[in-house]
């Protein structure tokens, strides 16, 4: 996979999976596996989400995104529980599928176009007003979406997702799980020789 | 039986190992059941089950095993959080599940961040003190011995002497060495600005300790410790109260607490897998924290108790607590590498007393506080407002940012409350609703500590970037109280209502506090044991 310019050019923490528990490299693993066929998720609100999330994450890497797909696919099928929602916001499920109806709807009104054709810039400027909650929307079935809850609850899973990939580790230097060796050295200027090792050149901005 | 004194299921018992219901140790003839699994519910049920009384604790989530069930992953292990849907409400609608609460056996303290702090003096007096919110029923000093009893039990282990409040230490165990860069760096800032900082007293073992071994810094305290170096319920009290007979029922929904003709709590119902079951005893407590346990006594509501149960003064599910616990992360030149050790390994209480030249009232502890790479991007992103490529340049240089947490204390507010709304989950009981908002002095108090935070790391030579707006912990909802009228439980945790039914966990909380509550839960639920004990000895209850 394309790396980002980052301070660890050379650091793979793949490369020390051999000292992982077997639970936690079965974990991470399995967010490099091929996607699949989705359960939850149609071709279209997969289209949009991942237009969306590139930009969410300023990453459009095709793989990354594929495992931030998956997790929200993951995520709608589950029947464990939202730990908390807000009085007013629907559920999950129809929040995230409300929401990118209506998001696109949206995107039609204001710009004549789906979603998905219009520019970043387009498409970041509706975000925007997700954010601000500036705009109203309004579920294929009538039932209101509150835009900031929608945008939030959609942030949160898709940078969850995304600084839960072991590529994204390597990049920013994360050398992530220890166990059973755990960390040694710990002070400031101290690393154990398995971590990763800054590289002359820095990040890219 | 097995090596591993930790298992899985309902049926770990020699002699009792059946994989369903209907065969229980102790069915018909409980002395006490206790509702809930975690710190609270632990010590209690050890330290009656050793007493020789019998003992059942019911639990919602499993009988975690650490070696196959946590992992060292953020995302995978937020199941260590209670994730039930709570509706949340007020001005600013708290974050719940692995933020403030636990589920399974060791409950919150399977994914705490083993920080111990005794409460001050002055935390049991604030309307005495401030003339504001209201005093504790009990005093510091009723509490110490069982602060120190704890301490002792679990093997703290902080500095030889602390600055601050009452106990001037030493702690049982050796202070952590080494400790962590954010740590170091936190140090010399506090140290620059003339402000008195401690290594964290922490429920963490700093060498051997009572079978379990030194912590690896692995730095996944709040994923659920793998090496069992951090003290949780799960690894501690649990075996050994199942040692001492205590039987644990994991899995199973506590839904009602049923009461006899003369009014006093006789069993409760419990749902395992869509089938109900009871179970009696001549005690109930609730150690269930500070949303189910309002949210049982509500749903309870039966003849005679059209409010709930043990809710004649209204108080129930009222004057529920966060603390407030915004982060700060500044820049740094070098690296930091905030994953590394323990999360809290530094720590001041500089401002944790009331001073009257700050514009509001009571204080906050500050602790250097490491961040994996979800916790922070997702905070960042999501109660900051950073994202896309703001984002994605904050988190190419995780490596350097250092960050510290606040634990402010919020003010008691009879509008900041636990109650039932419409919707009903699996098991039939209405989602409880979560409301709060925070108050002016709240605010004030915040904005004096994310200054001081930004300082303390201007100080170290950090540059400060993002404040991330958040809460951790909680307590009241059941509070205690000498006055049937504003309180739920009197000074023995025991409900004003109903003599059999105690309350113990930080839902009993009066006042927050500056400083994170797990050791207080601690001492209050030694404490509850002794008193039930003491009871039942003398046939009064």
């Amino acid at each position: 996979m394309e790396r980002i310019k980052s301070y660890y050019q050379d650091f793979n923490v793949f490369a020390n999976e051999d000292h992982w528990d077997d639970h936690t490299r079965e974990i991470v693993r399995k967010r490099l596996e091929p996607t699949g066929s989705l359960q939850k998720l149609t071709g279209e609100q997969v289209d949009m989400l991942r237009n969306i999330a590139s930009l969410l994450l300023d990453d459009g890497r095709s793989s990354l995104l594929d495992w931030v797909i998956k997790h929200i696919d993951n995520k709608l099928q589950s029947d464990i529980g939202e730990a908390q929602r807000k009085v007013g916001v629907p559920p999950f499920a129809t929040l995230l599928k409300g929401g990118l109806y209506a998001l696109n709807e949206l995107a039609q009104g204001e710009n004549g176009s789906p979603f998905t054709a219009l520019t970043p810039e387009q498409q970041t400027s509706l975000l925007v007003a997700l954010e601000n909650n500036t705009v109203t929307l309004t579920a294929e079935d009538g039932q209101p979406i509150p835009p900031k809850d929608f945008f939030n609850n959609l942030l949160s899973e898709v940078v969850s997702a995304h600084y839960s990939h072991p590529q994204v580790w390597s990049e920013i230097g994360y050398a992530g799980p220890a166990y059973p060796r755990g960390y040694v050295r710990l002070e400031v200027g101290l690393s154990d020789p398995w971590e990763a090792r800054m590289s002359k050149e820095g990040p890219e901005r | 039986m097995s090596q591993d004194p930790i298992q899985h299921n309902i049926c770990h018992y020699d002699g009792h190992r059946y994989d369903d219901l209907d065969h229980r140790k102790y069915a018909t003839d409980a002395d006490v059941v206790i509702v809930g699994a975690g710190t609270a519910g632990g010590i209690i049920a050890y330290e009656l089950a050793r007493s020789g009384l019998k003992v059942v604790v019911i639990e919602a989530g499993p009988f975690w095993n650490p070696q196959s069930d946590f992992a060292s992953d953020e995302l995978a292990m937020a199941t260590l959080g209670w994730q039930d849907t709570r509706l949340t409400d007020g001005q600013n609608p708290l974050r719940m599940g692995h933020n403030n609460s636990g589920r399974g056996i060791g409950g919150g303290s399977a994914h705490w961040t083993g920080v111990c702090l005794r409460f001050h003096e002055s935390d049991f007096e604030m309307r005495s003190r401030d003339g504001i919110g209201e005093d504790w029923p009990i005093s510091y000093a009723d509490l110490e011995p069982y602060y120190r009893y704890i301490e002792k039990q679990i093997g703290v282990s902080g500095p030889k002497h602390f600055p601050w409040g009452s106990f001037q230490g030493p702690y049982p165990m050796p202070e952590r060495d080494p400790i962590s860069a954010n740590s170091e760096v936190f140090r010399i800032g506090c140290e620059r600005l003339g402000l008195k900082s401690v290594v964290t007293p922490l429920a963490i073992n700093s060498a051997p300790f009572d079978g379990r071994p030194p912590c690896t810094n692995r730095g996944f305290c709040n994923q659920g410790c793998m090496p069992n170096a951090k003290y949780s319920g799960l690894v501690h009290h649990v075996p050994k109260a199942i040692e001492a007979g205590a039987e644990f029922l994991t899995d199973c929904m506590v839904t009602q607490i049923e009461l006899d003709e003369k009014g006093r709590a006789k069993s409760v119902i419990f749902n395992y897998k869509g089938v109900e079951y009871r179970q009696r005893g001549r005690v109930i407590v609730l150690a269930s924290f500070v949303v189910e346990t309002p949210r049982l006594l509500l749903a309870s509501a039966q003849n005679g108790h059209p409010d709930g149960l043990c809710n004649s003064s209204g108080t129930v599910g009222r004057y529920i607590m966060p603390h407030s616990s915004h982060d700060v992360y500044g820049r740094f030149e070098h690296e930091i590498r905030l994953y590394k050790g323990t999360p809290v390994m530094a720590t001041t209480q500089e401002f944790y007393e009331t001073r009257h030249d700050r514009g509001f009232l009571r204080g906050y502890t500050l602790h250097a506080h490491g961040s994996r790479p979800v916790a922070m991007a997702k905070g960042l992103a999501v109660q900051a407002g950073v994202w896309g490529r703001r984002l994605r340049d904050a988190m190419v240089h995780y490596n350097h940012y250092g960050r510290i947490t606040l634990v402010g204390e919020v003010l008691p507010d009879a509008a900041n409350r636990v109650t039932l709304s419409d919707e009903r989950d699996e098991y039939g009981l209405p989602v409880p609703k979560v409301t709060f908002s925070y108050g002016d002095n709240d605010r004030k108090l915040i904005d004096h500590a994310v200054h001081m935070m930004k300082e303390i790391l201007t100080a170290a030579g950090g540059t400060p970037e993002f404040v991330v707006p958040d809460t951790a912990h909680l307590s009241g909802g059941a509070r205690m109280g000498d006055d049937p009228e504003t309180s739920v439980v009197n000074h023995h945790c025991q409900t004003h209502d109903i003599p059999n039914l105690f309350i113990c966990s930080a839902a009993v909380f009066v006042t927050s506090g500056g400083g994170n509550p797990t050791h207080t839960v601690m001492a209050l639920a030694a404490r509850t044991a002794d008193t039930i004990q003491d009871l039942l000895k003398r046939q009064d209850l």
